[in-house]
């Protein structure tokens, strides 16, 4: 039982909506998947949305953190978007800060954030 | 010999009570017995004095729902811990006073009588104890809930901001609440960004600080952003001296200055009318 | 106890079983989305440890009462190498698997009471309690 995440192209935007919950192996296989497709497409902008993600716990932070570091290295920029008050509260207690990562509300706001970092 | 305490009481129950008012008065702080109407007092007294000799004829049982009733009622009057058990050994004194009087308590019989006595006294004491404190858990978690339901609401004020003010003591259960509420709120309000205004906290410590930065960076989380305002001299001076870092944060010292900023930051301005 | 359950940890797909478990749990007992998502994280990094520092253990997860309060006890309990220095695995960022060093910090945070009983050869024994209120 091997779940992708599928990765969808919007122009020179990646957008990747994760809807099932994490398990290790589909977090480690999303991170290929999605630097190989930043690669191929050389995309400059990828937004995540986790909207439908109700708990993330270190293991997938720590994937996460390492995603959009790793993008970032390859000329990239990255929003989440869509992290639930929960899933936040519990980050944050855990001691997971994400840094240095931008955010915003929903996919939407997501989309425009992202042309707004990339025109600057 | 029970049966006979028990008719001297009944016999004398008004005797009892008057006597035990004056004692209580007499050595009494408690402002009870001196604010309230003198009707209360009394019935109160006597209900007390009824309540305290309602197991003496079937010992070990303690009528639960005079008992229940009772309670309920001296917590409202305000009556303290200190005062109930003054009572009692008041109570216990009159009693044991009259006893000798109507000769009910003599020499030849007062280890027995003693003996009926603690058996009597000790339980009703427990009972009334254990009660009170038990009705004063429950008026305690319900003033809690009560302070909870109080305390921060976000206001969406524009388009784009909310503010939430905070006002009173910030601990760590309201912390939590208060977290919940911010981003809860953010989410359903589609704010970009919140004005947190603590004009209302009276001390910001390095735990209350700890807390507002969480919250901050959990508002980061979902994707809006989190506002300072409501900085007193005072509070800035603690930030300082405490070694609070709050230099990722933006901050303002009136809701009027944030709100500037919160509108500038969503690309608006307040424009006068011609 | 009223009843409850417990999953053995042998693999990863275990970690994703006893939080759905978990989540499960929370949600009969009461617990609001987010107290849910506490404990749901909370679990998964317990297995989460026990997979990868002991191999296997199991996970038990029962409701409990005590007075008026009700709440759900987490117990994660292994015989593996057990943790030679508790201190330093209470603190933040340390860690010796790669990780984020969050896990045991963070599962304290996350809950309302946390006990660790450890021997070293003999195993690990976690219990963690969250309460309703």
């Amino acid at each position: 039982m091997k779940m992708r995440i599928p990765i969808l192209k919007l122009k020179d935007t990646l957008i990747v909506s994760i809807q099932v919950e994490l398990d290790d192996q589909t977090a480690l296989q999303f991170q290929e998947d999605l630097l190989d497709q930043l690669h191929k497409t050389s995309a400059r902008g990828v937004v995540i949305d986790l909207t439908p993600i109700d708990f993330i716990d270190s293991f997938i932070a720590k994937v996460l953190g390492d995603v959009i570091h790793m993008t970032s290295l390859m000329g990239a920029k990255v929003v989440i978007t869509g992290i639930q008050p929960s899933v936040a509260i519990t980050l944050i207690e855990l001691g997971i800060r994400l840094e240095n990562v931008k955010t915003a509300l929903d996919l939407e706001n997501g989309l425009e954030k992202l042309t707004r970092e990339l025109e600057a | 010999m029970n049966e006979v305490m028990k008719q001297s009481i009944s016999d004398n129950i008004d005797t009892i009570t008057k006597r035990w008012v004056e004692q209580m008065k007499d050595n009494s702080s408690e402002r009870f017995l001196d604010l309230m109407p003198a009707s209360v007092v009394e019935t109160t007294s006597r209900e007390f004095t009824t309540l305290m000799t309602s197991n003496l004829s079937h010992r070990e049982k303690v009528d639960k729902e005079r008992l229940d009733e009772f309670t309920e009622k001296i917590i409202h009057f305000g009556w303290s811990i200190k005062f109930i058990n003054r009572a009692i050994d008041t109570f216990s004194a009159v009693v044991y006073e009259l006893f000798f009087e109507t000769g009910v308590l003599t020499n030849s019989n007062l280890r027995q009588g003693m003996d009926i006595f603690s058996s009597w006294i000790n339980p009703l004491r427990e009972s009334i104890i254990e009660e009170y404190a038990t009705k004063w858990e429950q008026t305690d978690s319900l003033q809690k809930i009560a302070l909870q339901e109080l305390s921060a609401s976000l206001i969406p004020v524009f388009e784009k901001i909310s503010v939430m003010p905070l006002v009173g003591t910030i601990d760590t259960e309201r912390a939590k609440l208060i977290m919940e509420n911010l981003l809860e709120g953010v989410v359903k309000q589609r704010a970009e960004v919140v004005l947190l205004d603590i004009t209302g906290v009276p001390v910001v410590d390095t735990m209350v600080a700890h807390h507002i930065i969480q919250a901050a960076d959990a508002v980061r989380l979902v994707g809006a952003k989190c506002m300072l305002v409501g900085i007193r001299p005072e509070i800035a001076q603690t930030i300082v001296t405490l070694g609070i870092n709050l230099t990722d944060f933006s901050t303002t010292s009136t809701l009027r200055r944030g709100m500037q900023e919160a509108l500038q930051m969503t690309g608006r301005t307040i424009v006068e009318e011609e | 106890m009223e009843h409850g359950s417990s999953i053995e940890i042998n693999t990863e797909w275990d970690i994703v079983a006893a939080r759905q478990l978990g989540r499960n749990e929370a949600k009969e007992t009461g617990f609001g989305t987010v107290d849910q998502a506490r404990i749901t994280t909370a679990i998964s990094e317990l297995a989460r440890n026990i997979y990868l520092y002991a191999g296997k253990g199991v996970i038990k997860i029962e409701p409990v009462r005590a007075g008026q309060r009700a709440g759900l006890i987490i117990t994660a309990s292994d015989e593996g190498p057990g943790i030679t220095d508790l201190q330093k695995v209470m603190e933040d960022g340390f860690t010796t698997s790669g990780g984020l060093g969050a896990g045991m910090p963070g599962v304290k945070r996350l809950m309302d009471d946390f006990r660790v009983e450890t021997e070293v050869g003999i195993g690990t024994t976690i219990t963690a309690t969250k309460w309703l209120h």
